[in-house]
């Protein structure tokens, strides 16, 4: 099934007001753009198929 | 011999002088203060030089009062280090606001007490959300080869300084790629070492998951004898490591005998300019390295690293974010601000990610104990620029100067990088990854590449 095109702009709009952030009308044409960008970036972990078993590291120990 | 006095020493000479009684600490910073008042206009690599307090140090020094492997050593830290009496800026005008540090950070303390010289604090890309140098409150740290283009970032001042010769030795941070990309872009010798091997007390944090602090200098013995100093359990950094200290410098002079070399293919081998490969070809062929290793799902990693900066990033500024946006530099704020509408599964199984590839990469050092990688995927942009072309593909600068740094500090690899200055070209660095805890393997190749002449720090 193909995936809807995701309404960037409005999950900008009511994410902040979710988190508290007020977004001057002046900042919000990049916070979208940035927003656009992480969801192009993020897509090769987002494609990913992980085991249920998989646990990630508290403490991280290289 | 290099003059002691001339902006060419490294520390390993200048320490030598010092110790041998040569040259007086004194004249070692007068010499330095005066090189920083001189360069300065031209590659705003400081913020504060602290010349009162050097000055009483180096005295100190010549009456005998301290002693160490980095006697008389000048050098400057990105000021997301505490220097006391200081503010923290992290590259930020929100910070002059908050306290002053009541004492210097960890790492400070370590090279002071093996007798080194602090002369200030460096220029940074805002709280260290960059890669390019660039800086609205104090203006962008410049590139000595080429000042019309970038550092590189975010320890941009901390590159800068060194390449310029202000100094001979400064400490930077490494979250996603910000010592090696300077390192890279400015022509320098750069250690981001172990994730946990050197504490990070004293210094203001970004990403916890991935804050690494390291050197930058101009030789790969400078490297290893400042990494040395300051190696050692911390109980003031949850994650740094009680291993024991284990001395780097006295390795060098096994050279790259018995070592296994690689080249890290596919991910690693495109979408870079072509002199980043030309690079790694050239340092393949000095260490007659031939085989080629795939770290798996490597573009994966690099996504869940962006993924886990945006939201960790985000978090710790979250309040500043509500209360003083105004006060941002707008290249960092809106990334900032998107980074905090990121959802949180999407950082969850980044984490859980991080665990798998790590698993699949230190598998690869059962066969290999270095891996050569470009460190950026082309050399110094200019100034201002926001787009670059890639393979032919546009992307963003500040995003993609990263490529092929975020998957390996993703999972806490040592990297060191080795400069090649390319004549008539800009410089470009080679990342030589190690698995963890094994900084002395990419030392010694590091040293090697020297040694050989292929890695050279910049001209004087």
């Amino acid at each position: 099934m193909a995936q809807e095109k995701p309404d960037v702009a409005r999950m900008v709009e009511e994410g902040a007001k979710i988190v508290g952030l007020t977004i001057a009308p002046e900042y919000r044409a990049n916070v979208i753009l940035n927003v656009e960008r992480s969801l192009l970036i993020a897509r090769p972990l987002l494609e990913l198929e992980l085991e249920d078993e998989l646990m990630s590291s508290p403490v991280f120990r290289p | 011999m290099t003059d002691p006095l001339s902006k060419a020493a490294t520390a390993t000479a200048i320490a030598g002088a010092v110790m041998s009684g040569k040259v007086k600490a004194s004249a070692v910073v007068d010499a330095t203060l005066a090189r920083i008042e001189a360069a300065e206009s031209t590659i705003n690599a400081f913020t504060d030089v602290v010349a009162e307090r050097a000055r009483k140090r180096a005295a100190e020094i010549d009456s005998g009062l301290h002693r160490g492997p980095l006697l008389g050593v000048p050098f400057a830290v990105k000021n997301l280090f505490d220097i006391a009496g200081l503010p923290t800026r992290a590259g930020s005008k929100i910070n002059i606001d908050g306290p002053k540090a009541a004492r210097d950070g960890a790492l400070v303390r370590k090279l002071e007490a093996a007798g080194a010289i602090l002369v200030g604090a460096l220029n940074m890309g805002e709280y260290a959300y960059d890669f390019t140098g660039e800086n609205i409150h104090y203006g962008s740290s410049r590139n000595p080869r080429d000042t019309t283009r970038m550092s590189g970032g975010s320890s941009g001042g901390s590159g800068a300084a060194v390449a310029a010769g202000e100094v001979p030795l400064a400490l930077g941070s490494d979250t996603n790629g910000s010592i090696r990309v300077p390192s890279s872009l400015c022509g320098l010798f750069g250690l981001k070492p172990t994730y946990g091997r050197l504490s990070r007390a004293g210094s203001f944090p970004f990403v916890d998951s991935f804050d690494h602090l390291g050197p930058l200098a101009r030789s790969a013995e400078d490297l290893a004898l400042s990494f040395d100093a300051m190696q050692g359990w911390d109980s003031d950094d949850p994650v740094c490591t009680d291993r024991p200290v284990d001395p780097t410098l006295p390795r060098l002079i096994e050279g790259v005998d018995g070592l296994r070399i690689a080249i890290a293919g596919e991910y690693f081998a495109r979408g870079g300019e072509p002199e980043a490969f030309e690079a790694v070809a050239t340092v393949a062929k000095a260490l007659g390295a031939t085989k080629t290793v795939i770290l798996p799902q490597a573009a994966a990693a690099r996504a869940a690293a962006y993924v886990i900066t945006a939201i960790e990033g985000a978090q710790l500024h979250l309040p500043r974010l509500r209360t003083r946006p105004q006060d941002f530099d707008p290249d960092t704020r809106e990334r900032f601000m998107a980074g905090a509408l990121l959802p949180g599964a999407w950082y969850v199984k980044a984490q859980r990610f991080r665990r798998q590839y790590r698993a699949h990469v230190l598998k690869l050092f059962e066969e290999v104990d270095v891996i050569l990688a470009p460190a950026t995927p082309c050399t110094a942009p200019k100034l201002g620029q926001t787009m670059m072309k890639l393979d032919g593909v546009e992307l963003p600068v500040r995003a993609n100067l990263g490529v092929f740094t975020q998957p390996i500090s993703f999972i806490g690899l040592p990297v060191a990088v080795a400069p090649l200055q390319r004549p008539g070209g800009l410089p470009i660095g080679v990342q030589l990854i190690a698995k963890p805890y094994n900084e002395q393997a990419a030392l010694r190749v590091a040293a090697h590449l020297q040694k050989v002449g292929v890695a050279t720090a910049p001209p004087a």
